[in-house]
């Protein structure tokens, strides 16, 4: 006891990274610049990655930005991804609401209730921009984005352990 | 975690409420933009071209890391087993180079024919040459990236094409890139024939790679796996006699087909004037029709 308390202490002065408060919304406008990748594909079954980083860092910590941060995020990525300037600000912000709602409702949350949540917040990301699309001229049968919302609900768990990662080193959490 | 109770504090208390405030407008504000969007997909279209590029150093620089990648993959493949191959690119060239004669032979006859009717008939201009550097991976709506902008001289509305076939018509373009809706868009519908019989067809995208198509006079299904088709010209956006699916699938009335310009494989696609000059103009709006009957 006497002895541990000579060692010299590594943790003293070690506190959350100068800009920890923006590193979550930085995530999320990287995630955004996935779309720029040069993937050539002929379906569009990938996920929406700034969606997913949102709403990971959301179900993560509820404190994690004002709810309206969302509406900006989402219109950097209407922007860049091509999607109807709007579908992403109304979505996203939507998405923060609800989210909001549930947690008040919840009365414990374990990882089983979380992934539900995102599972639902991703069925209504896709639904609203199969809807956007069909009234921009190009109206598909539903079938055509359920891959695509089994591939995103399927990869929730990657994101939210990457936003577990990040959460940490911003906290200095080890 | 519970509901987010920030404790006792007044202004910690009147900061959440004034953020869910906030959010609430931003909500609202986000659904009038969406409304406008879909009344007047043109209203935005700045935006749209500064945002094109100011990501393109990211989209063309990493491009030309993923093309050597994919050359260096394909170069070795063909490596592999290139006696074979050899063997049957020799029969596929004399083949090709017989096909070729003859095709001198009727296009020789072709112009004359011309001549003696006094057809005149524009030759289409390639307006920009361009690379296509990416796609949207990860929506329902299938636009491709193009690095040639209105630097370039390339507009909204024209068609871009490749050596292979018809690619689609510029949606957006930025300075440097654009934004391309293929055919294999909902949204987009090519003007089409038979290359066997002539027959008009319709080609709509199906959003996946594939494309829907439907003959315009009701009938006898016209199709046959394999069949070719190519743009009529009709409406005067895209430029008659580019080759633009090949039929894999007979579907009720009409057929699945599969575009002839491979996206992944396309190293060039070349933008070109509109056939018609006026049919430059934004097209009427469209209302929601669904799918052609």
């Amino acid at each position: 006891m006497a002895r541990s308390a000579l060692q010299s202490n590594k943790r003293i002065g070690q506190g959350p990274l100068p800009a920890a408060a923006y590193v979550p919304a930085a995530c999320v406008v990287v995630a955004i610049l996935f779309c720029t990748l040069p993937i050539i594909l002929e379906n569009g079954w990938f996920p929406d990655f700034g969606f997913l980083m949102l709403i990971a860092w959301r179900l993560r910590r509820a404190d994690v930005w004002p709810a309206w941060w969302a509406a900006v995020l989402g219109l950097i990525n209407d922007a860049l991804s091509g999607a109807p300037i709007g579908l992403s600000v109304a979505v996203w912000t939507g998405a923060m609401l609800l989210t909001e709602i549930a947690e008040r409702r919840i009365l414990w949350k374990d990882y089983w209730i979380e992934w539900a949540l995102a599972a639902l917040l991703i069925a209504m990301n896709e639904t609203a921009q199969w809807q956007v699309a069909a009234w921009t001229g190009a109206r598909l049968p539903f079938t055509a984005v359920v891959p695509t919302l089994f591939i995103s609900i399927a990869a929730f768990p990657i994101f939210a352990w990457a936003v577990a990662g990040i959460d940490g080193w911003r906290l200095r959490r080890r | 975690m519970a509901a987010p109770r920030p404790g006792w504090s007044r202004r910690a208390q009147y900061g959440l409420f004034f953020s869910f405030i906030a959010a609430i407008v931003a909500l609202g504000l986000g659904l009038i933009l969406l409304a406008i969007s879909i009344a007047a997909p043109s209203r935005f279209n700045d935006l749209r071209g500064l945002a094109l590029d100011a990501t393109s150093p990211i989209t063309n620089s990493l491009s030309g890391i993923n093309a050597t990648a994919n050359g260096l993959m394909s170069g070795a493949g063909d490596y592999w087993d290139a006696a074979e191959q050899n063997a049957g690119l020799k029969a596929q060239n004399a083949a090709l180079r017989r096909q070729i004669t003859e095709a001198r032979a009727i296009m020789l006859d072709n112009r004359e024919l011309r001549a003696a009717l006094r057809l005149r008939e524009q030759t289409p201009t390639a307006v920009a040459v361009g690379r296509i550097v990416s796609s949207s991976f990860e929506s329902p709506r299938r636009f491709a990236i193009l690095s040639a902008g209105t630097g370039d001289g390339v507009q909204e509305g024209m068609p871009v094409r490749s050596p292979d076939g018809l690619i689609g018509r510029i949606l957006h373009a930025g300075t440097v890139d654009s934004r391309i809706l293929l055919v294999s868009d909902r949204a987009s519908t090519v003007p089409a024939r038979l290359l066997t019989t002539g027959q008009a067809v319709l080609c709509q995208g199906r959003g996946d790679g594939s494309v829907d198509l439907k003959p315009l006079e009701v009938g006898r299904n016209p199709f046959k796996p394999g069949d070719v088709v190519i743009t009529s010209g009709v409406g005067g956006l895209y430029p008659p006699l580019i080759p633009l699916a090949r039929v894999v699938r007979l579907q009720g009335d009409g057929a699945i087909g599969v575009p002839l310009a491979a996206l992944g494989s396309t190293t060039v696609a070349i933008v070109e004037q509109p056939y018609e000059p006026e049919a430059s103009l934004p097209p009427p709006p469209q209302g929601d029709e669904g799918p052609i009957p």
